[in-house]
């Protein structure tokens, strides 16, 4: 009873890591959203990316430094968030503006397909081989009594907690958040009050690609080995944001966390004693889509739309 | 038959069919590696079957599915198992598994009566996995993720083996699918489907009953890409879950959109585009790229594919039919064309 019991704490905090790492992505596709409608199926392909670009700093600067030390870390994080708002930018100019009132088909359909070019061309550029990312806390574990914890799960717990509560005091006590807010409730009302939406839509695209490069960063050294597979990764945060309630950003945070619990406990522990649930531990998050748009459409923070004619 | 047919000419369409019967012969004519381009060509049949299906929901009804291929493979695999099993006659199982992939259409849809949208992509794309996974757990009919080889279709006493009978068999499906699908777009289910599209309150409030409308589109659907997977299952003689991936799915959708959605000869132009530059165009361009980069044809097709359909969507969001649409008003006026229009 005991050996069950800490099997499944030790399941709940490493759930919780991964849960994390969706809420992320969860969080940067949500803002984007709210912002301007638009849904973004390549948030898991930004993380890749990001940790393609986190991994080529730590390794050029390996080469140039020799031994790894806490600066070639941060220098490359430094690198990293400089690529990805550029990349935001970028983003916002050739998804944003072309697609804003466009129907939501083409908006899909547009994502999708500049998800499958990205994965391409960092196929092409990346080569083949998957790369061996390196961690800055190596595979060090703290014994919390008899529960063991990996210093990684930590600090992807801490970072995504320090994350959100940054995001919590942008998004409510800057003026640019309060522009981003009202620009998310009203964009003409926005507009006619003096706020610059076009300036808005650019940073809200910032902002979500500085998450999921952020995000992208702190998974890679989880997975072990990083290839372009790892977009496919972030379509599991589409589970996590309908389960929270598409659209709201808490539910974004909590969602995700509770997908991810569910899917190690799935993993482990109920893998171990029931021999069917082992069929289905990789479509999971999926089932639990398709169980809460069956029960409840609008997940567990969602606010109910009534449409008009 | 005037009045049904007035708003199209359709002397050309027996032409066409004639073209289509022809072909192969003109290929082996023509070209050494005629095999090839049968091969290709009877690929990019079956995709014409379920994506004229794809276009009846996607297009027409506005019900996006980003899961099609898990029809393909339940009719694939339905198919082979009970034709290779069950011993049912090749013929039988040609009613027999579109069947079944239209009860999986059913099912999906249920979910479909209360979602729209994004939320309907989610789903049918989380039943693309869900389904994929469950053919891979029904391991003593299917044998997993291994695969599974399928016997050659045999019709009326023949089997049909090569690449030429193919082609004669897809063909003749192909035309029947193409005749059917602008045959239910013309009817009062289409017209329907088309109201629910445009806007779901004002379909409902002129009496177009939402559910029944909506699983029949999802219905009509399976059907057809039932019948491809039948087709696919029987002339590529071995099947496995690898053929049925999510990337197939969107790359359905890709070929409706280019063709030009909502339009079954739009969907029939688009897959012939996708399908012929995939396999004669690609492998050209692939040895050109091997001097510079050292990469798999894979990736190299989909940066092609994402390319082609983003370009599509931004700049030609009617796609090939609404070009060739546009052309033809452009000469009909010509001229007097106000410039502005046709741009």
């Amino acid at each position: 009873m005991t050996d069950l019991f800490l099997g499944l704490t030790q399941e709940i905090i490493s759930g919780i890591a991964l849960g994390s790492i969706y809420a992320l992505i969860a969080l940067g596709f949500t803002m984007i959203f709210k912002a301007t409608e638009v849904v973004n199926f390549a948030q898991g392909e930004l993380m890749m990316v990001g940790a393609y670009v986190n991994f080529f700093f730590v390794t050029t600067f390996l080469s140039a430094a020799g031994t790894p030390t806490a600066w070639t870390f941060l220098v490359a994080l430094g690198g990293s968030m400089i690529f990805s708002v550029l990349f935001g930018y970028i983003l916002d100019f050739i998804i944003n503006r072309p697609l804003k009132d466009e129907p939501i088909f083409s908006v899909i359909m547009a994502t999708l397909s500049l998800a499958i070019i990205i994965r391409a061309v960092v196929a092409i550029i990346a080569g083949p081989i998957s790369l061996m990312p390196f961690s800055p806390f190596g595979d060090s574990a703290i014994s919390f009594g008899t529960i063991i914890v990996s210093v990684l799960d930590l600090s992807i717990i801490g970072s995504a907690i320090g994350l959100v509560i940054i995001f919590y005091y942008i998004f409510h006590y800057t003026r640019w958040g309060i522009a981003m807010q009202a620009t998310s409730e009203d964009p003409i009302a926005a507009q006619l009050m003096g706020i610059p939406i076009k300036r808005v839509y650019a940073l809200v695209w910032i902002f979500s690609a500085v998450v999921a490069t952020l995000s992208g960063i702190l998974l890679a050294p989880r997975i072990a080995l990083l290839d372009t597979t790892m977009g496919f990764l972030g379509l599991k945060a589409f589970p996590a944001a309908v389960l929270g309630g598409f659209g709201s950003i808490p539910g974004a945070i909590v969602g995700g966390v509770i997908l991810g619990v569910i899917e190690t406990v799935s993993m482990g522990t109920l893998s171990f004693h029931f021999q069917w649930i082992k069929e289905i531990n990789d479509i999971i998050a999926w089932i639990v889509l398709i169980a809460v748009l069956m029960i409840k459409p609008d997940g567990l923070f969602g606010v109910e739309k009534v449409k008009k004619v | 038959m005037k009045g049904r047919y007035e708003d199209e000419n359709l002397y050309w369409i027996p032409v066409l069919i004639i073209f289509v019967f022809l072909l192969p012969f003109i290929l082996k004519g023509l070209s050494f590696s005629y095999k090839y381009y049968l091969f290709v060509l009877n690929m990019a049949g079956i995709y014409i079957i379920l994506n004229v299906g794809l276009d009846l929901l996607s297009g027409f009804t506005g019900l996006l599915s980003l899961g099609h291929a898990a029809f393909l493979a339940v009719g694939a695999y339905s198919s082979a198992i009970l034709v290779d099993q069950f011993g049912v006659p090749f013929a039988l199982s040609l009613i027999l598994s579109p069947l079944v992939a239209g009860l999986f259409g059913f099912v999906i849809g249920f979910p479909a009566l209360r979602i729209s949208g994004m939320y309907l992509g989610l789903t049918t794309m989380g039943f693309g996995f869900i389904v994929k996974r469950m053919i891979i757990a029904f391991r003593e009919w299917t044998h997993g993720s291994g695969g599974l080889d399928v016997s050659s279709p045999v019709l009326f006493g023949y089997t049909i083996k090569t690449d030429w009978n193919n082609y004669f068999l897809i063909y003749t499906f192909v035309v029947i699918a193409v005749v059917a699908g602008r045959r239910i777009a013309k009817s009062k289910i289409g017209r329907a489907f088309m109201a629910i599209r445009d806007s779901e309150q004002a379909a409902e409030a002129a009496g177009i009953n939402l559910a029944k409308y909506k699983m029949l589109a999802f219905f009509i659907s399976g059907l057809f890409a039932g019948f491809a997977g039948v087709l696919f299952a029987h002339t590529s003689s071995f099947i496995s879950t690898d053929h049925f991936d999510i990337l197939l799915s969107i790359y359905f959708i890709i070929m409706i959109l280019v063709g030009g959605v909502s339009s079954i000869y739009g969907a029939v132009l688009g897959t012939l585009f996708i399908v012929l530059l995939d396999n004669l165009f690609v492998p050209l361009l692939k040895d050109q790229i091997h001097f510079w980069f050292n990469t798999q044809a894979g990736d190299i097709q989909s940066l092609i594919f994402g390319l082609i359909m983003f370009l599509f969507i931004i700049f030609q969001p009617m796609g090939l039919y609404g070009m060739w649409l546009k052309m033809r008003i452009y000469w009909k006026l010509f001229p007097f064309n106000p410039r502005q229009r046709f741009t």
